[in-house]
């Protein structure tokens, strides 16, 4: 071995103190990079005299790799350097995250567990822009053309759907874990396989992850259950799911549950799996009823809230307003009761499946229709596990700053970063099918369990998601107006739209990769495009974002949104956003602010039910906004600064940041900006009365 | 003055139907748009009138109020003429 004078301590990666030894910088760089052994030498020899000169006596194993990246740099040797590069971040950077709370996801708590998931985090962001996706992609994401969600969670698929008869089928044999348990024979232990099971998930999952039908397939175990037991029933599964923070970092399971008033065409012929996973001899449609007691329940308790009141966060219950829903008896009932909920709490999402669509909802607004391969697996409901492998959002305003009035500049640029986004999704394909190749012994051994004829994670049916951000600011650059000033600014939105759509259906054509537009959520991606612009694109920019810059809580609309701030009758804002949802094929919603407002359920049944008939929209959602005190723990209707029953100053502000429920001390930025922005629809439902009828 | 939008694709059965149509109309001086949908300027005309069946013919006014349409199906040049003067 090859050793110097050099009289030098090296704090190595394995927590030791070792002697110099150049000999270990040749042998690292033989062993990472392709270079020969005399640059080798001489690299080592090189840094050894630059140690030397410095007079130090202890150095890091850190600081040497960087000094050697040095001379590789100086050598010309950048793809050496390249593969010898070290990940990590600087002191001030962990000290800092250590200290404060995460302001990127408001669903991360603050707390060592959660700060040991943000630094991992940054580490395999680190890492997926290195060696996942290409310089042009990576380049593209840093400088903020497009933006690659979830690069912390590179070795993992985005999203997914699931279903509760997988675990009612198969019980809950997870590959690895101590102990096996058959298909569960009670309620209650059914329930907390579904919570085991959603936590497992969420580890080989970035985003949410979805229950379709819960109450439908709850139902064959709920036979001979008293109303009070199944209240209770419902209030475990509300309670385990919100108050599940046990998840990674610390979080909740990020859950969405499909309900259902209806069993939906493509369940009621479906046999009925039963306690300990047996056939029951009847189908699900023969349980509506049982399915209805619990749908009910669940949403008692979802009105009453938590122990302070406050409006559940998670499991997000997403209903399905079909044509059959309005057939099925108790429909009014029920959708007052729901609307009571949404009104009062805001938690219910009103999703509408017209005419003979059948969806799936998963995340914010993320939804998949059924096709006819998925009708079929109907019948076998544990088939139908669904997943996106990742989302890419594009910066629609960047575009129209760089066409500069040109049209045919603009869809250029357009379907240029539209194609650099499908070549992302591509590599992060490519990388999960190196790692689900590993089977049982590789990362994702979860997602490959076969107990059915095939991989839990049915790879084939996978989506990519291409979502866009600040359409409305890249209609106003490019024509002057914004999406709610005329038809034509409308037109023109929908025309870019369009084209993205006509974009997905090619690349599904002549790629067969299933690409599929989705509104991003951009819950720090507004913001994130929005400083990056003021940076790049001043001063046109600086007229443009949205939001304050003096006090830097800017961002740019969300999705194909309107303009939050832009006073309209919420039907107007419903209608008009619903135009552009047939064309978002994986999932869109409206959100209606609600501020103090608290509309009569009858008012909000009319809405949902007007929505359904007279417009496009996928989905709505209304956001009361809460204020909730941590000293006497009550919960006010507001956003006040002082809490109306003890006037304690410690409290907290609660609504909805994009698709789901948070405290507003958690937000970054750009959203409380747009927060202060939003317009409340407080007197629109004012003191009408309404009665509903079909 | 109220105009006839015609929505079509290529490869859609009925369509052939729904051009024969125009080239009718245009003869008898209406003023007609054709937009197909398998271009972003059509489908996002598609998108906004919520055309969902092709080929579909609507009839607007000035303020793009719509007057009358047939989704699915093409109708008889004198009916179309007919909504479109108002008679």
């Amino acid at each position: 071995m090859e050793t110097t004078d050099l009289n030098l301590f090296v704090r190595t990666s394995e927590e030791t103190l070792s002697d110099w030894s150049r000999d270990r910088i040749v042998h690292a760089l033989q062993k990472e990079t392709l270079i020969d052994e005399e640059t080798a030498k001489d690299i080592s020899i090189e840094v050894e005299q630059t140690i030397r000169k410095s007079g130090v006596k202890m150095v890091t194993a850190p600081l040497i790799r960087e000094l050697v990246n040095a001379k590789l740099i100086e050598k010309g040797l950048e793809t050496a350097r390249k593969m010898h590069t070290r990940l990590g971040m600087p002191i001030y950077d962990v000290d800092s995250l250590i200290l404060h709370p995460n302001k990127e996801n408001a669903n991360v708590p603050h707390g060592p567990e959660a700060t040991n998931l943000t630094l991992a985090e940054r580490i395999k962001k680190e890492y997926a822009l290195l060696s996942v996706f290409s310089q042009d992609v990576a380049d593209a994401h840093m400088n903020g053309d497009i933006h690659l969600h979830d690069l912390g969670f590179i070795d993992r698929p985005y999203c997914s759907g699931q279903s509760l008869e997988y675990i009612k089928r198969f019980g809950l044999n997870l590959p690895h874990s101590l102990s096996m348990a058959k298909p569960a024979k009670h309620p209650e232990v059914l329930l907390a396989h579904l919570i085991k099971f959603a936590a497992a998930l969420q580890s080989n999952f970035a985003g949410a992850i979805g229950w379709d039908a819960i109450n439908i397939f709850f139902a064959p175990y709920l036979e001979g259950m008293s109303d009070n037991d199944v209240k209770q029933l419902a209030q475990m599964l509300i309670f385990e799911f919100s108050q599940q923070a046990v998840a990674r970092g610390g979080q909740a399971i990020f859950s969405d549950i499909n309900l259902y008033w209806e069993v939906p065409k493509h369940f009621e012929n479906t046999p009925a799996i039963g306690p300990g996973g047996t056939y029951t001899g009847r189908t699900y449609g023969e349980y509506e009823k049982e399915a209805q007691r619990f749908v009910w329940k669940l949403f008692e308790v979802y009105k009453e809230g938590d122990g302070a009141g406050r409006p559940f966060f998670f499991p997000k219950p997403i209903v399905h307003i079909t044509e059959k829903f309005f057939r099925t008896e108790g429909w009014q009932d029920f959708l007052y009761h729901i609307c009571d909920v949404a009104s009062d709490k805001g938690n219910t999402y009103f999703v509408f499946d017209r005419g003979e669509t059948a969806k799936i909802s998963e995340c914010c607004r993320l939804s998949f229709k059924l096709e006819e391969r998925d009708l079929k697996d109907a019948k076998e409901p544990w088939r139908m596990r669904y997943c996106a492998l990742q989302n890419v959002s594009l910066n629609l305003p960047r575009i129209a700053y760089m066409a500069k009035g040109d049209d045919t500049r603009l869809f250029d640029l357009l379907t240029d970063r539209f194609v650099l986004a499908v070549k992302a999704h591509k590599e992060k394909r490519s990388f999960l099918e190196k790692l689900l190749a590993l089977g049982e012994d590789g990362p994702l051994s979860l997602l490959t369990m076969k107990q059915d004829d095939m991989p839990y994670l049915r790879f084939d049916l996978a989506s990519h998601l291409i979502g866009m951000v600040g359409l409305n600011e890249m209609v106003q650059i490019h024509t002057g107006e914004e999406l709610h000033s005329s038809t034509q600014a409308l037109k023109f939105g929908l025309k870019i739209i369009s084209h993205m759509n006509l974009l997905t259906e090619k690349i599904k054509r002549n790629e067969k990769i299933k690409v599929v537009l989705e509104q991003t959520p951009a819950e720090s991606t507004s913001y994130r495009f929005a400083r990056l612009d003021l940076r790049y694109f001043s001063p046109l920019s600086g007229r443009v974002v949205k939001g304050d810059i003096a006090s830097g809580e800017i961002y740019y609309t969300n999705s194909t949104h309107l303009n939050v701030h832009a006073p309209m009758n919420p039907i107007e804002r419903v209608t008009n956003e619903g135009k552009f949802h047939p064309l978002i094929e994986a999932g869109s919603i409206s959100h209606i602010w609600l501020g103090e407002a608290q509309p009569t359920k009858e008012a909000i049944a009319d809405f949902v039910i007007k929505t359904f008939r007279n417009t496009r929209n996928d989905q709505i959602a209304f956001s009361p906004e809460f204020t909730t005190c941590n000293r006497c723990h009550r919960t006010s209707r507001g956003l006040m600064d002082t809490c109306p029953y003890c006037h304690s100053k410690d409290v907290d502000g609660i609504t909805r940041i994009t698709g789901y429920f948070t405290k507003v001390s958690s937000w970054n930025k750009g959203k409380l900006g747009e927060l202060k922005d939003r317009y409340r629809n407080e007197e629109y439902f004012g003191h009408m009365s309404y009665a509903i009828n079909e | 003055m109220n105009v006839v939008k015609i929505f079509y694709k290529d490869d859609c059965p009925m369509c052939p139907m729904a051009k024969r149509l125009k080239d009718s109309l245009l003869k008898q001086k209406v003023m007609v748009s054709e937009y197909n949908v398998e271009t972003a300027e059509g489908l996002a005309e598609a998108t906004f009138h919520g055309v969902m069946a092709l080929p579909t013919i609507i009839i607007e006014d000035d303020n793009e109020n719509e007057l009358s349409g047939w989704r699915g199906t093409v109708p008889r040049v004198e009916e179309v003429i007919n909504a479109v003067r108002g008679s």
